[in-house]
């Protein structure tokens, strides 16, 4: 059994997912935790001990906090500076990015950055030179070096949640991984896109293992591991993961996956079976999982894992020992499995006397239909079919997927589980139909909220109608990844935008993959040019997909999200990497127009309200002075004046701060829109166009360039 | 002579008031003469214009409530906020503080007021006596700055109105927004719309002029919004070095409490300004905020290697070599500024000559010095003139003169707490009781950062018996300097006492 080597109380209370560990002077190991009040502890044991030999203690003496005055989102430390030992802490707030050098306490950098600062990650990135913090916003991702110079900018397709680095593809080099509210996994090479996967919550944390493995966790409970693309395996639980990380806690070599709930317990998982190796409890919730020597103890040559609960309770935990064997659970594991094998032992006896009583019937075969169907005995010859269809729906209805599902026969299907991720809330879904309306038909209705290829795994029960045990057909099939699309007549007025593109492809190949990937009665066969028609389910009106013989495809849609879709679904069908492509979002650019002229509006009244702010606050402080002053002087008459005026202008200041409050909140969804647009117009393009179009929307927003921002967002290029 | 050229002519001899009087009629003939109007708004301007630069004495309220510096317990030597915990310098009870709790640190500047008291009760109460009064804040804009014209009242109202003024009209011109900008924020003094009238014409010119980002930057930091003074110079910075950037840009690291980063901003600087004294006295003043005197006399002595007239850094090396045991050299740097600096003759000057001779020796010399010193000194500094000779009469052993002298530095100010501390010991040595424990109360309320008056009134209340207030005094005396060895002791002692009772 593994017990923690030290506990400690910080005494302070430490915000969820804001732990980081560093050796800010280049020796002793420190703990930094964010904690209420715009504060950031320091926890450094080692100082002191070097004085007293003392043993480690949460003493005050150890702790010193660091004022950072806004709301902390996000803490990580690490090297920045190259050529010292030093470690450097990097905090991010809502509209601040500050890295400090802890032990000279002086800045390296103050940044602003108006997209926020979800997640921070120091490291190398690819084949950038300098170490770099990359800090993940709303839709942006931003790289620092250490002067503070902006080395790298990209745009993801929604909030950043979580971000790590780590050697996706095994060139040596680092990746950036990224975890978006929009549920996908994202993986950069500096700035271009090389995997995606798509998840089915907001991605909460990742963390990297070893040999291209990563963790990852899920808002709704849900922790995983992938090794590149190919999920390897996932657990949910009701509870949530706060923090993930990876650390060989049994000594065998190979990084375990040790999670951190939100109801206090922590455990190890191993990363190829994700069964449990090891587990403890807190009172409280994790706040964070970190690794570092933090005993500087030149016996243990490794480091420690250090868990931080949300109440400042610290745990230290030092890797097993080769003795244990990686049997690091309580003794009484022989009781476990023998209660394990008995339960296994009841359930086979059941599945025996079953097939017994089967046997039984088919042998007398004189039993009566009525018993027959009561055992649930179905005719041998039962199929099950299942077809896929679009509704367009009705007033009462919404438009959606329908999935038909019937036997061959008189058998009646009493109810279906379909399992599937990212389509269903909880991702399975379950109809059994009340037991009046049984029939040998049932209609699934499925909405998938977005366009994605989905694999729909079905169980249906199969009986009679009296039956009380049914047979389970299982079944899979895959929803293409335009489902939300109905054919209709291909002569409609065209919307009013378009992209347009070169592909050097035939137009067959082209109806393939339409064929593939839109759900239609039968296959589309064309000749000569192509011009087909969709209308979308979700309201977002008609799609036009033509194409020329001389290979030069449009897409029309007014949708420019699913124009993305479909170039990225096109490039990857025919293996296109890099592709140009001229669009026509007159919408969109009337969009962008007017976010634009916002952000300046709000950017000008921010600025007057932030002065009009320090202003009422420096009168209040002196304010406070001056009633002090006559209080100490005994006269109450001007001291009580005093507090008067300073309770006025405390609720205008109060009334101002939500002023600012909601302007800071417009503010932030303009500038994600921005970036929502200039992400989408990436999507139209393809491989190194794609990169350099969200570069020079980058370069020409910071110079504040928006007519040139409309051409490089049509042409692609400057 | 055409009157416009008369006008310039004044201005540039800094005849302001003339100028504005010119001005001012050519104003009344034609209202809309832009060049007469730029040129009254500069040469009001001038009349009060002081150098943003060096004037910045930090206010109680900013000093109390102070969220600006990030680490609240920083590494010793890494911090200005406490004082004395820097290497290099000698112990309290060689160089003694000031009145006001400061480390004498050779030169009078703003900001030399370093001791930073734990409670606002302490804040309001220590530094309260006539000579060493803090303003309450020096952040808001509605403060009155040394030589702000605001209070003085023009005979014909105000001859810019600023409520009435279309700053987007005047920023877009500008000939005439950079001289409406400093009369602004020198002459009127109101920081709020300075700010404005910069944000707008920085905006006008398409962020291109480094000018109107310091400017924008002074109003930051008038205000008390650091973090945005510090961008707009470092964006400054970039455009166009200048020295001034530099200066501000250091004390805005100096009120976020990062000395270390302000020291790396003037080395900075001084690579594109190599023997910049400005930048050199800006890294010795930090050092010797950290009390690392070692390294501030090194950038003194660079001080003096480009500009050898430079008081501040004489003044500052003497002092060091005064209370390292040196007074000769003390006396050498005291003289050379005497004679290099032709106009410096003041009681301050002298009376450190007084001292220098009298520790180096030349006795001869010491009382004319100070017979010159008391010859000139004001009210401000007759009590420490008295004092320091109440002092040399100590050191020859004549008693009477030296009480003498401390009750005619009494006399003068009778706030003096060293003179009431060395009164006390006289007292005491003619066995007169009774006031000497008064005297040296009086010391202590006065001066609660002296040690001397706490450990002398706590070893009599010791010798008297009344071991109570005996051991409160000495733990005061601890806490204001740990150094101090008898008052270790005598502490050791009376725990001792105490538990064997």
């Amino acid at each position: 059994m593994l017990v923690p080597i030290f506990t400690l109380k910080l005494n302070h209370k430490v915000n969820p997912q804001m732990v980081a560990v560093g050796k800010y002077d280049g020796i002793h190991t420190s703990l930094a935790c964010a904690t209420s009040a715009g504060k950031v502890l320091i926890h450094n044991p080692h100082k002191r001990r070097l004085q007293s030999e003392g043993r480690m203690s949460g003493g005050e003496g150890d702790i010193s906090l660091l004022n950072i005055n806004q709301q902390v989102t996000a803490v990580e430390s690490g090297r920045l500076v190259a050529g010292t030992q030093k470690d450097t802490l990097v905090i991010g707030t809502q509209t601040n990015l500050l890295a400090y050098d802890v032990d000279n306490n002086s800045d390296l950098f103050y940044k602003d950055t108006p997209d926020g600062s979800n997640a921070i990650v120091l490291g190398k990135l690819g084949s950038l030179d300098p170490l770099l913090a990359v800090v993940g916003g709303n839709c942006s991702i931003q790289g620092f070096d250490s002067a503070g110079n902006d080395a790298f900018w990209t745009v993801t397709g929604d909030n950043v949640s979580s971000l790590t680095l780590m050697d996706f593809t095994g060139n040596g080099q680092n990746e950036l991984v990224v975890g978006s509210e929009d549920f996908d996994i994202r993986v950069f090479r500096e700035d271009e896109i090389i995997a995606e996967m798509t998840e089915t919550e907001t991605i909460t944390a990742l963390c990297s293992m070893s040999d291209n493995k990563f963790g990852y966790s899920l808002a709704n409970g849900t922790v995983g591991v992938y090794e590149k693309t190919a999920r390897f395996w996932r657990i949910k639980s009701k509870n949530q993961a706060v923090s993930i990380s990876s650390f060989d806690l049994d000594a065998d070599g190979v990084p375990e996956l040790i999670t951190g709930w939100s109801n206090g317990k922590i455990d190890a998982r191993s990363d190829r079976s994700g069964e449990v190796i090891f587990k403890d409890n807190f009172n409280h919730s994790v706040a964070g999982i970190v690794q570092g020597d933090y005993r500087m103890d030149t016996m243990a040559s490794a480091d420690q894992l250090i868990c931080v609960s949300v109440e400042g309770e610290v745990r230290g935990y030092n890797p097993a020992a080769p003795d244990m064997s990686g049997n690091l659970m309580d003794a009484n594991l022989e009781q476990d499995s023998i209660r394990e094998l008995s339960q296994r032992k009841q359930n086979l006896m059941l599945e025996l006397k079953n097939y017994e009583e089967n046997i039984r019937l088919g042998s007398g075969n004189q039993i009566g239909e009525y018993d027959k169907a009561q055992m649930g005995i179905i005719p041998a010859n039962t199929q099950l079919q299942t077809t896929l269809a679009v509704n367009s729906g009705d007033e009462k209805t919404p438009a959606h997927v329908e999935l038909l599902i019937s036997t061959s026969n008189e058998t009646v299907i009493r109810a279906v589980l379909i399992f599937a991720e990212g389509i269903f809330e909880g991702e399975s879904h379950v109809v059994h139909p009340v037991s009046s309306i049984l029939s040998a038909n049932l209609k699934v209705p499925i909405i998938p909220p977005k366009d994605a290829l989905v694999d729909l795994h079905i169980k249906t029960m199969v009986g009679s109608k009296t039956s009380t045990q049914f047979h389970v057909f299982e079944l899979t099939r895959q929803l293409p990844k335009f489902s939300m699309y109905s054919l209709i007549d291909p002569n409609i007025p065209d919307p009013k935008s378009s992209v347009t593109f070169q592909i050097n492809d035939r137009v067959q190949r082209v109806l393939l993959w339409i064929n593939q990937n839109f759900l239609m009665q039968e296959d589309l066969e064309c000749e000569g040019n192509l011009r087909v028609a969709f209308m979308s389910l979700r309201g977002t009106g008609p799609l036009i997909i033509q194409m020329e013989q001389n290979s030069q495809m449009c897409i029309k849609t007014d949708n420019m999200d699913l124009a993305g879709d479909i170039i990225q679904s096109v490039a990857n069908f025919l293996k296109i990497e890099d592709l140009q492509s001229l669009v026509e979002y007159p919408t969109e650019m009337e969009t962008l127009e007017k976010v634009l002229v916002k952000v300046d509006d709000y950017h000008s009244v921010r600025q007057k309200l932030t002065a009009e702010m320090a202003d009422h606050s420096n009168l209040i402080r002196s304010m406070v002075v001056r009633a002090e002053d006559s209080r100490i002087m005994g006269d109450m008459k001007s001291m009580r004046r005093g507090y008067m005026d300073l309770y006025d202008l405390n609720r205008d200041l109060i009334n101002g701060y939500k002023i600012r409050c909601t302007n800071h909140q417009e503010l932030v969804t303009c500038l994600k829109q921005v970036n929502q647009i200039i992400q989408k117009a990436g999507r139209l393009r393809v491989g190194k166009y794609k990169t350099q179009v969200v570069n020079s929307c980058r370069a020409a927003i910071k110079n504040n360039n928006v007519s040139s921002l409309y051409k490089i967002i049509r042409t692609g290029f400057v | 002579m055409d009157p416009m050229f008369l006008a310039y002519s004044y201005f540039r001899r800094r005849k302001y008031q003339k100028c504005e009087e010119i001005c001012s009629q050519l104003l009344e003939k034609n209202p809309y003469d832009q060049g007469a109007w730029s040129l009254k708004t500069r040469a009001l301007t001038g009349q009060v214009y002081v150098d943003e630069v060096d004037v910045d004495e930090e206010g109680i309220a900013e000093m109390v409530m102070d969220d600006n510096a990030i680490a609240t317990v920083a590494r010793p030597g890494t911090s200005l906020r406490k004082p004395g915990t820097g290497q290099g310098m000698p112990s309290q009870g060689v160089r003694p503080m000031t009145n006001s709790g400061r480390p004498v640190s050779g030169f009078v500047r703003p900001g030399t007021q370093s001791g930073r008291p734990g409670t606002m009760e302490q804040a309001i109460k220590t530094p309260r006596t006539s000579h060493t009064a803090r303003p309450v804040t020096s952040a808001s804009g509605r403060y009155v700055r040394l030589g702000t014209a605001s209070m003085l009242s023009s005979p014909d109202g105000p001859f810019i109105n600023l409520a009435r003024l279309n700053f987007s009209k005047y920023a877009s011109r500008p000939n005439l927004a950079k001289a409406l900008f400093e009369y602004i924020f020198h002459h009127e003094n109101d920081v709020r719309n300075a700010l404005e009238l910069a944000s707008q014409a920085t905006e006008q010119c398409k962020f291109d002029d480094w000018w109107w980002k310091v400017q924008l930057a002074k109003c930051y930091y008038r205000l008390g919004m650091f973090r945005e003074a510090e961008k707009q110079l470092k964006s400054a910075i970039k455009q166009q070095e200048m020295v001034d950037s530099f200066l501000y840009l250091g004390k805005v690291y100096v009120r976020l409490d990062q000395p270390l980063t302000a020291v790396e901003i003037y080395k900075q600087g001084l690579e594109k300004f190599p023997g910049e004294t400005t930048l050199l006295t800006g890294i010795a003043r930090i050092h010797e905020g950290l009390n690392e005197l070692d390294d501030a006399v090194k950038f003194y002595k660079d001080v003096l290697h480009y500009d050898n007239m430079h008081v501040e850094a004489i003044a500052c090396i003497a002092t060091h070599h005064f209370y390292t045991d040196q007074p000769e050299i003390a006396l050498k740097f005291y003289r050379q500024w005497r004679l290099l600096q032709m106009g410096v003759y003041n009681t301050e000057l002298f009376n450190n000559l007084g001292l220098c001779c009298f520790y180096a020796q030349q006795y001869d010399m010491t009382l004319t010095c100070f017979e010159r010193a008391l010859s000139m000194a004001d009210d401000q500094t007759l009590a420490d003139v008295w004092f320091n000779i109440g002092h040399v009469a100590l050191g020859i052993g004549d008693m009477n003169l030296a009480y003498q002298c401390f009750r005619m530095s009494l006399a003068s100010n009778n706030d003096h707490a060293d003179a009431y501390n060395n009164l006390g010991v006289l007292e005491l040595r003619r066995g007169h009781i009774e006031e000497a424990r008064a005297f040296f109360q009086a010391a202590f309320v006065l001066a609660p950062h002296m040690y001397e008056p706490h450990y002398n009134f706590a070893a009599l209340a010791d010798q008297l018996g009344d071991l109570q207030s005996s051991y409160n005094a000495v733990k005061r005396a601890v806490d204001a300097y740990d150094g101090h060895i008898d008052s270790k002791e005598l502490l050791q002692q009376l725990k001792q006492h105490f538990s064997l009772l």
